[in-house]
């Protein structure tokens, strides 16, 4: 008989395996299910980015907004993470938009009349509870155009 | 200590599950393996950073040649008959990006029986590529019942393209994902510097100059790739960086201010795009060159 002691590691490594496999599909049905609807009445732009992110990663994405038409930006993460905090910044460095945790936006619309690209930022914060316990949770960045 | 063991579980759990996707419908230099990053998207991780690389949906950029005045011209298509010829799987790849953006063209100017051509070309593509799933019975029903609906048709089509994107990304397919995308785009460089050889507007020109963004952002996705230099990737980011050395001197013309009118952030004029005639025919010609190999 195999000692618990020894099937225990394989057992995590293949329930994690399972949590982790779940948790990507999950985040895509996160981001479809609870983020997009948010989009309205934009277009989607059709673009998955979206990954699971802890307090204290971030992410970032460089996107094309085309002059003559409108946008909405919207930032969107699992409750388990709390509100996250979010910045757009122009090429030349300027901060265009910004929503931090305690003054949270879902969205940000703009109209653009000179093609440019923008910096989509995010950041998690920490939880500051000291835990041990990793929260990760799907942060999804979403761009809807009309 | 405890945190690191999680997020050690966390990174081995990634890789094994992604070994357990499906299999690619035929091996060629094309690396379709999983690419044990445990990324979620073309997120490639760096450590605490996920960078994430977008470029312009066919759908966006069919909805930007419509305003810009493009008429449609069904010729510019490829062929649905040249779907079964594609054997490969980076051929395969290239061609349901092709398709998908044939679709948009097809979709967004309101053709409404050529959409459902490319549709089962792009259809019959994921199947071999396994993703089939993105166009399951429901939405083949859904798109059926709506194929009269116009804007309806584009929303369906866009969750289409965002099933077969993430369930790529999701299965360590990423490079996969990236060759649709770059057969996706050069498919739209292609509708719009061809339309330009019949109706030249300044309009046109503008947005054809404005893809020196989404080239720039394609290469950089491209060249995350631990394998970028071979075999079908390596073929496709030549082909990208000989039209990047003809982008090279594009005017982006210059950012405006950043306004607010009635609420609404404004980012105002600043100089427009340009391209001037030697420029548009190379790139023209170019786009041609790199697109007949992949649907040929």
């Amino acid at each position: 008989m195999i000692p618990v002691r020894t099937l225990l590691p394989a057992l995590l490594l293949t329930a994690g395996a399972m949590i982790s496999g779940d948790a990507s599909a999950q985040c895509r049905s996160f981001a479809k299910n609870k983020c997009l609807p948010g989009l309205a009445p934009y277009t989607f732009n059709e673009t998955f980015n979206a990954a699971q992110l802890a307090p204290g990663e971030e992410a970032e994405v460089d996107l094309t907004f085309f002059s003559g038409q409108d946008y909405r930006l919207m930032v969107c993460a699992h409750p388990i993470l709390g509100e996250v905090n979010w910045k757009v910044i122009d090429q030349n460095g300027q901060v265009v938009f910004e929503s931090l945790a305690d003054e949270p936006k879902s969205h940000f619309d703009l109209q653009v009349q000179t093609t440019q690209q923008l910096t989509v930022q995010v950041w998690v914060p920490g939880d500051g509870s000291g835990s041990d316990m990793v929260h990760v949770g799907c942060v999804a960045i979403l761009m809807g155009f009309k | 200590m405890r945190t690191s063991r999680w997020l050690l579980l966390s990174f081995l759990s990634a890789g094994i599950m992604a070994c357990g996707g499906p299999e690619p419908p035929q091996k060629d230099t094309l690396s379709t393996e999983d690419s044990g990053d445990g990324s979620v998207q073309q997120v490639r991780q760096k450590k605490t950073k996920a960078i994430f690389y977008s470029i312009p949906s066919p759908m966006e950029t069919a909805t930007l040649l419509k305003k810009a005045g493009a008429e449609y011209e069904t010729g510019l298509l490829n062929d649905v008959e040249k779907v079964n010829t594609y054997t490969s799987a980076s051929k395969q790849a290239l061609n349901l990006g092709i398709y998908g953006a044939d679709l948009s063209y097809a979709s967004v100017y309101d053709h409404t029986q050529e959409s459902m051509f490319y549709t089962s070309c792009a259809r019959n593509l994921a199947d071999k590529l396994g993703v089939l799933s993105a166009f399951n019975d429901t939405i083949m029903d859904r798109l059926e019942r709506n194929k009269g609906e116009r804007d309806s048709l584009l929303t369906i089509i866009s969750g289409i393209y965002w099933n077969v994107d993430a369930y790529l990304k999701e299965n360590g397919r990423d490079n996969i994902a990236a060759l649709m995308m770059a057969g996706g785009w050069i498919e739209g460089l292609y509708l719009a510097t061809q339309v330009t050889a019949t109706n030249d507007t300044p309009e046109l020109r503008q947005r054809i100059a404005e893809q020196k963004h989404a080239l720039d952002d394609l290469l950089a996705l491209m060249n995350t790739y631990e394998d970028a230099g071979e075999g079908q990737l390596a073929s496709t980011m030549a082909d990208l960086n000989a039209l990047a050395e003809l982008y090279k001197d594009v005017d982006l013309g210059e950012s405006g201010t950043v306004t607010q009118e009635n609420g609404v952030t404004v980012l105002a004029g600043g100089k427009a795009a340009t391209l001037n005639d030697e420029q548009l025919t190379a790139i023209r010609e170019r786009a041609a060159t790199i697109r007949n190999n992949y649907v040929n």
